[in-house]
């Protein structure tokens, strides 16, 4: 963070002069052209809590979100007039900190609790608050391990995650799982509520039950990326934030020594590369774009580069994992010119191993869609009709997308119309709509079905 | 040259709820915003300084200054937050430059006051230097 000084005061004995002089503006300007960083605030309340927990305990939630909460406000009103100090995370800690002994000391006089606190808080008072990137890094894994402790429901993991890591607030959560934002208020509460019955500490796990608790870890990260990756509601540029988000606490996690093994690097690998498609997901009036429509040149290749160096530092150790299948996937895709040149056998290897690994309905259906590639549609109808548990994605719009585009592509129109309509009835954000309605219109218009077909 | 006079702007806080109620990326323009006008103020030489107000402090009042209220005051929806000291044409400037104040949109109100200079020939501090000149004036 570059320094910068308060509005306007050049020199700590400044007086005010009235008459109007402004010899000092052009240096306070140049002073104030560093500011924060983006993100800075959302950010610096997942950096706040991990501190802060560091010191008061994770039994201390409820008390570090209240005191973060009044900190960064603080913060906001103070810098707004007065202009960023010129170490603001330093800063911040220090007022959150000593909100919290003021509380903690007002509620020792109204229970007149154990003086032993008392003097162990006194003594923290007189540390200093600077730390190091490692630190900063360090409390940031900790608090990953407390949002994905296995005491805690799957979906509350991701929602703790979102407000206490990532800084998001409880309407944003709202928004981004379309929930209310009483709904998930009240669900926080639990969650804390758990977090103390279950004496959650606040450390890395010992290191007998380091990889199942980092697999919770991977987990949730997974399912954050994938909550702002599905087009399944919300804002866009909310849920382009969430997949940052989810990299930056991957990325976090990997270059930690607790949490760099393989499996760690092949899901960041899984999200850059997924991650770089992400601009030309959307044609021009909104509408989802398939991967064999999406304009190449505009994925991003730095993104691409740094997934694929994540993908090799993935590949030592002996363990593969399904992160380590869909990254590579992922690879195949990125690397490839177009979608005719794509290694689609690979693909549907890969979608073999994982299915092995992981068997879902919906790596199936993926995997049809790679065969049709390699055996043609008519094999990849047969695939989807034979699959196990087919039922269960009768609800799942991209299912008769798929089936209809398949029909679609062996020139049985009619087929693809009422398969199209079915997605159509099920699907229910924008850009799914819309990129079903443009099929449907398609499959009306028959006459440029061939060229199609050549694709 | 065309006078200027100094004009105080006191900005009467937006309820903590208001704060509480906004997303980090919401409370980061708002500082921006604040930050970006500011400096734009300064740059015309039109702002001599401006500060934000610690919640904490006292209130001393009574006939004898017998009552004193400790602080802080920043929960209280009139609080005040901060001010900023304008050298600026007239009252219609500054109010027009008050109009511009980032947090209006959230419910903040800004006062307008002009500085009384009781003495213009004694220039910036405003006060007689010495008892001597006082009687003087």
């Amino acid at each position: 963070m570059e320094p910068a000084t308060r509005h306007g005061i050049t020199a700590p004995d400044a007086v005010p002069d009235l008459n109007g002089s402004s010899a000092h503006a052009g240096s306070a300007l140049a002073a104030r052209a560093s500011a924060v960083v983006e993100h800075f605030f959302r950010h610096e309340s997942g950096r706040l809590h991990g501190t802060l927990l560091r010191r008061f305990g994770a039994a201390n939630l409820v008390l570090v979100e209240d005191v973060a909460q009044s900190a960064l406000l603080q913060a906001m009103r103070t810098w707004s007039i007065g202009g960023v100090p010129p170490n603001p995370s330093a800063w911040i800690t220090r007022v959150a900190i000593n909100l919290a002994h003021d509380t903690l000391r007002r509620q020792r006089m109204v229970a007149s609790k154990e003086p032993a606190i008392q003097t162990q808080i006194e003594l923290q008072q007189t540390e200093p608050v600077d730390e190091t990137d490692a630190e900063v890094r360090d409390n940031a894994l900790r608090l990953m391990f407390v949002c994905c402790h296995p005491a805690l429901a799957n979906d509350a993991q991701t929602v703790l995650a979102l407000k206490i890591l990532c800084g998001f607030s409880t309407a944003e959560i709202a928004r981004a799982f379309l929930s209310s934002e009483a709904a998930i208020e009240k669900q926080l509460t639990r969650t804390k509520q758990r977090i103390r019955d279950a004496a959650i500490g606040f450390e890395i796990p010992a290191p007998v039950d380091l990889p199942r608790r980092l697999d919770a870890v991977l987990a949730t990260l997974y399912l954050l990326f994938n909550e702002g990756y599905k087009a399944s509601g919300g804002e866009r540029l909310l849920r382009e934030e969430l997949c940052q988000e989810a990299v930056r606490l991957t990325a976090i996690l990997c270059a930690h020594p607790a949490g760099n093994v393989p499996r760690s690097h092949a899901l960041l690998a899984l999200m850059l590369l997924t991650a770089a498609r992400f601009p030309s997901r959307l044609d021009a009036d909104g509408a989802l774009l398939r991967l064999h429509d999406q304009d190449r040149a505009r994925w991003d290749p730095e993104l691409i580069g740094a997934g694929l160096s994540e993908l090799a530092a993935a590949a030592t150790g002996e363990g593969l994992s399904e992160y380590h299948l869909q990254a590579a996937i992922a690879a195949c895709h990125c690397t490839a010119t177009d979608s005719p040149s794509t290694d689609w056998r690979r693909i549907v290897q890969y979608y073999d191993d994982l299915l092995r690994l992981k068997p879902s309905p919906i790596v199936a259906l993926n995997r049809a869609v790679a065969l049709a590639n390699v055996d043609g549609a008519e094999a990849a109808l047969r695939e989807i009709s034979g699959m196990a548990q087919r039922d269960r994605l009768d609800s799942y719009y991209l299912l008769h997308a798929v089936v209809g585009e398949l029909h679609w592509r062996l020139g049985q129109h009619e087929a693809a119309a009422e398969n199209f309509r079915r997605a159509l009835q099920i699907a229910n954000v924008g850009p799914e709509q819309l990129f079903l309605t443009q099929l449907l219109d398609r499959s009306a218009a028959p006459s440029d079905a061939s060229a199609a077909e050549k694709r | 040259m065309e006078t200027k006079s100094p004009y105080l702007l006191i900005f009467r806080d937006v309820s903590a709820q208001t704060y509480k109620g906004m997303s980090a990326e919401q409370r980061q323009r708002l500082m921006e915003q604040w930050n970006a006008w500011y400096d734009g103020l300064a740059a015309e030489g039109k702002v001599e300084h401006g500060h934000p107000l610690e919640p904490g402090g006292r209130v001393v009042s009574g006939t004898r200054g017998e009552r004193i209220t400790d602080g802080p005051f920043a929960e209280a929806t009139e609080g005040i937050g901060g001010y900023f000291l304008l050298t600026v044409s007239d009252l219609a400037e500054a109010t027009s430059i008050a109009q511009r104040c980032p947090s209006l949109p959230y419910g903040m109100s800004v006062e307008v006051r002009p500085v009384a200079t009781a003495c213009p020939t004694l220039g910036v501090k405003g006060r007689p230097a010495s008892k001597a000149e006082a009687v003087a004036v």
